[in-house]
C-alpha cells in the first residue's frame, strides 16, 4: 500500500493541484493545459529518452483530431467512440511511417516529421477538401450526444475526463520511465552500439517508443476535437510545428512533469502576455533563449533537483546520498 | 553441430573499410573453456576482428561460424542473443543509468537475474548499485561492463583491451576473474598486456598488419619474450 502510494503520489499531487485550482482558474484554461501537456509528453519522451527531436508532432495531432472529427461528423455521435477512432488513427499513422522514420538520424528524423506535418496540412486543406471542408473545417459540436456516467459533451464533464486521461497518460509514462524499456530508450540515446552488444535491437526500441509517443499525441488531437467540436487544417499548420518542442524545452526535456509545467507556463504566458502585448511569441522566444543560456534544464528540470534535495534533507537522508553522488 | 565443434571458428576472413583492407585471410578458433588471446600493435586489426565477429562489420570474404551456425550477415543483437557478447575497449557505460539499471539491461534479454554471480567476481558492484554509472572510476566501469556481459552465461566473451588504463591492482583482479570466467564461457581477448596474456591464455595469435603471423599453442612457448617482436 505504502509502496503504491509512493509510486502514485507525484502524479496525484500534480493533477490534484490542477483539480483544486478549478474554483479559481477558468475551466477552458485548465482543459487547454491538460490537453497541451498530453500533446507534449510524447515529444518530451522522444527527445529526452530516445534522443529524437520531432517537428512533426502536429501530423499525429491531426491524425487523432481528424479521425475523431470524421467519425463524429459523418458516422456517429458517441464522443467516446470518437476518441477511440482518433487514437487508432494516430496509432495507424505512427505504425505506417515509424518503420521508415526511426531508421533515420535525429536531424533527418526532425525534418522528415516536419515534412509529414506539411503533407497532412495540405492534404486536409486542399486535396481532401471535399471531405474536410478545407479551411472552413468540420463543425460537429451539435452532433456530439450526451454520454452516461461521465458526460464529456459538456465542459465540466470533459474537464474530469481530461484529468483522468492525463493521470492515465502520466502513469503510463512513469511506468515506461521505471521499466527496462525506459532504460533501453535512454541507453539507445546514449550509445546505440552498446545496447546492441547486450542483445537489444535499437530499431525495435525506437519504433516502439515512436509509436507510443505519437499515439499519445493523437489522443491529445482526439481530445481537442471532442472538446472544441471543430477541426480545421490549422491544427497541423507548419507554423505551429515547434510548439511541443518549445513546451518540452520550457518545462524540462526528459523530465516526467516537464510537459505539464511547460504547458502550464506556455499557456499561462500566452494568455497573460497576449492581453498586454500583441506579439506574445516574441516574449516566449526570448524566454527560451534565456532558458537555453541559463543551463538548458527548463523550469521543472531546474526545480526538481532542488525540491528533491529539500525533501531528502527533511527526511534526514540527504547527507549520505549527497556524499555518495559527489 | 557436433560436440567437437568449436565455439568460434574464423576461416580465411577478409575485412575491408571501403577500399582499404584491414584483415587478410585471418583464421582462428576458440573451443569451450579456452582463453584465446590476440596480440599485436595498434592498427594490426585486432579490434576489427572482434567487431566483425560481433556483427558490426561485414566481411568481404571468409566465414565466421559458431557451433555450426554462420554469424556473417547477422545483426549484432542477434549474435549477442546467440551467447556471443562483446565488451568493447572504450569503457563507456550508460552514464545516465545507475549500476542497477545497467545490470538490468544485461539481465533482461536472457532473463538471467542471478546478480550474485556478478557480485562474486566483483563484490564492489554490490555497494555501487544505486550510483549513476557516469560517476564510476575506470576500473569500476570495466567491472560493470564485464559483469553485465556475463549475465545470461554467454558461451563466448569477446573482450577488447580490458586492462587498458587500469591500475595494477585491478589488472591483477581481472586476471583472476578471467580464469574463473573461462570455466563457464570461452574468452577471446584482445590485449597488449603481455604478462597478463601469458599468465592466462591457452593459445595466442599474433597479428601484424591484418595477417596472423604467429600462433602459440604450447604453454611452454607462451612467454612475453616470444611475443615482444609482435608489439
Amino acid at each position: 500500500m505504502t509502496r503504491a502510494l509512493k509510486w502514485w503520489w507525484g502524479i496525484l499531487l500534480a493533477f490534484g493541484l490542477m483539480a483544486a485550482a478549478r474554483p479559481i482558474v477558468p475551466l477552458p484554461f485548465l482543459i487547454e493545459v491538460l490537453i497541451f501537456s498530453i500533446y507534449t509528453i510524447g515529444c518530451s519522451f522522444l527527445l529526452g529518452r530516445v534522443g529524437f527531436i520531432s517537428f512533426g508532432q502536429p501530423a499525429y495531432l491531426a491524425a487523432g483530431a481528424y479521425g475523431t472529427a470524421f467519425y463524429l461528423y459523418y458516422f456517429g455521435t458517441n464522443p467516446y467512440l470518437g476518441l477511440v477512432v482518433g487514437v487508432l488513427s494516430g496509432l495507424a499513422l505512427a505504425a505506417l511511417v515509424g518503420p521508415l522514420f526511426v531508421r533515420l538520424r535525429s536531424d533527418y528524423f526532425a525534418l522528415v516529421n516536419l515534412a509529414l506535418a506539411v503533407i497532412i496540412y495540405y492534404l486536409m486543406q486542399k486535396v481532401l477538401a471535399e471531405y474536410t471542408r478545407g479551411d472552413n473545417g468540420l463543425w460537429f459540436l451539435t452532433n456530439i450526444s450526451p454520454t452516461p456516467l461521465l458526460d464529456i459533451s459538456n465542459p465540466r464533464g470533459f474537464f474530469l475526463f481530461a484529468l483522468a486521461a492525463a493521470i492515465g497518460v502520466w502513469a503510463l509514462y512513469k511506468y515506461l520511465d521505471d521499466s527496462i524499456f525506459g532504460a533501453c530508450c535512454l541507453a539507445a540515446k546514449a550509445n546505440e552500439d552498446k545496447l546492441v552488444f547486450l542483445g537489444y535491437s535499437n530499431y525495435a526500441v525506437r519504433l516502439l517508443a515512436f509509436i507510443i509517443a505519437n499515439t499519445t499525441t493523437a489522443l491529445a488531437g482526439a481530445m481537442y476535437a471532442v472538446y472544441l467540436g471543430f477541426v480545421s487544417p490549422e491544427i497541423t499548420s507548419p507554423a505551429r510545428a515547434a510548439d511541443p518542442v518549445v513546451v518540452t524545452i520550457l518545462g524540462g526535456t526528459g523530465t516526467l512533469y516537464g510537459p505539464l509545467v511547460g504547458a502550464l507556463a506556455y499557456t499561462g504566458l500566452k494568455d497573460v502576455i497576449s492581453k498586454l502585448i500583441g506579439n506574445w511569441e516574441l516574449f516566449i522566444g526570448w524566454l527560451l533563449v534565456f532558458i537555453m543560456l541559463a543551463g538548458e534544464k527548463g523550469i521543472w528540470g531546474t526545480l526538481q533537483p532542488r525540491l528533491e534535495r529539500l525533501l531528502a534533507r527533511r527526511s534526514g537522508a540527504a547527507a549520505g546520498a549527497g556524499k555518495a553522488v559527489r | 553441430m557436433t560436440a567437437g565443434d568449436p565455439i568460434l571458428a574464423v576461416d580465411a576472413l577478409h575485412v575491408a573499410y571501403g577500399e582499404s583492407s584491414a584483415l587478410f585471410g585471418v583464421s582462428l578458433e576458440v573451443r569451450a573453456g579456452e582463453i584465446v588471446a590476440c596480440v599485436g600493435r595498434n592498427g594490426a586489426g585486432k579490434t576489427t576482428l572482434l567487431r566483425t565477429i560481433a556483427g558490426f562489420l561485414k566481411p568481404v570474404s571468409g566465414s565466421v561460424v559458431s557451433e555450426g551456425r554462420g554469424l556473417a550477415g547477422r545483426a549484432p543483437y542477434e549474435i549477442a542473443r546467440m551467447g556471443i557478447k562483446y565488451v568493447p575497449q572504450d569503457k563507456r557505460v550508460f552514464s545516465d543509468l545507475t549500476v542497477r539499471e545497467n545490470l538490468e539491461l544485461g539481465s533482461h534479454p536472457s532473463g538471467d537475474y542471478d546478480w550474485e554471480r556478478v557480485f562474486a567476481y566483483f563484490p564492489k558492484l554490490r555497494q555501487l548499485l544505486d550510483r549513476k554509472a557516469g560517476y564510476l572510476s575506470g576500473g569500476e566501469r570495466q567491472m560493470l561492463m564485464i559483469g553485465r556481459a556475463i549475465l545470461g552465461s554467454p558461451k563466448l566473451l569477446l573482450v577488447d583491451e580490458p586492462t587498458e588504463g587500469l591500475a595494477p591492482s585491478i589488472v591483477s583482479q581481472l586476471k583472476d576473474v578471467f580464469r574463473e570466467l573461462s570455466r563457464r564461457s570461452a574468452l577471446l581477448l584482445v590485449e597488449q598486456n603481455l604478462p597478463l596474456v601469458c599468465a592466462i591464455a591457452d593459445r595466442i595469435y599474433a597479428l601484424r598488419e591484418g595477417h596472423v603471423v604467429s600462433e602459440l599453442r604450447e604453454r611452454g612457448a607462451i612467454r612475453p619474450e616470444a611475443l615482444e617482436p609482435y608489439l
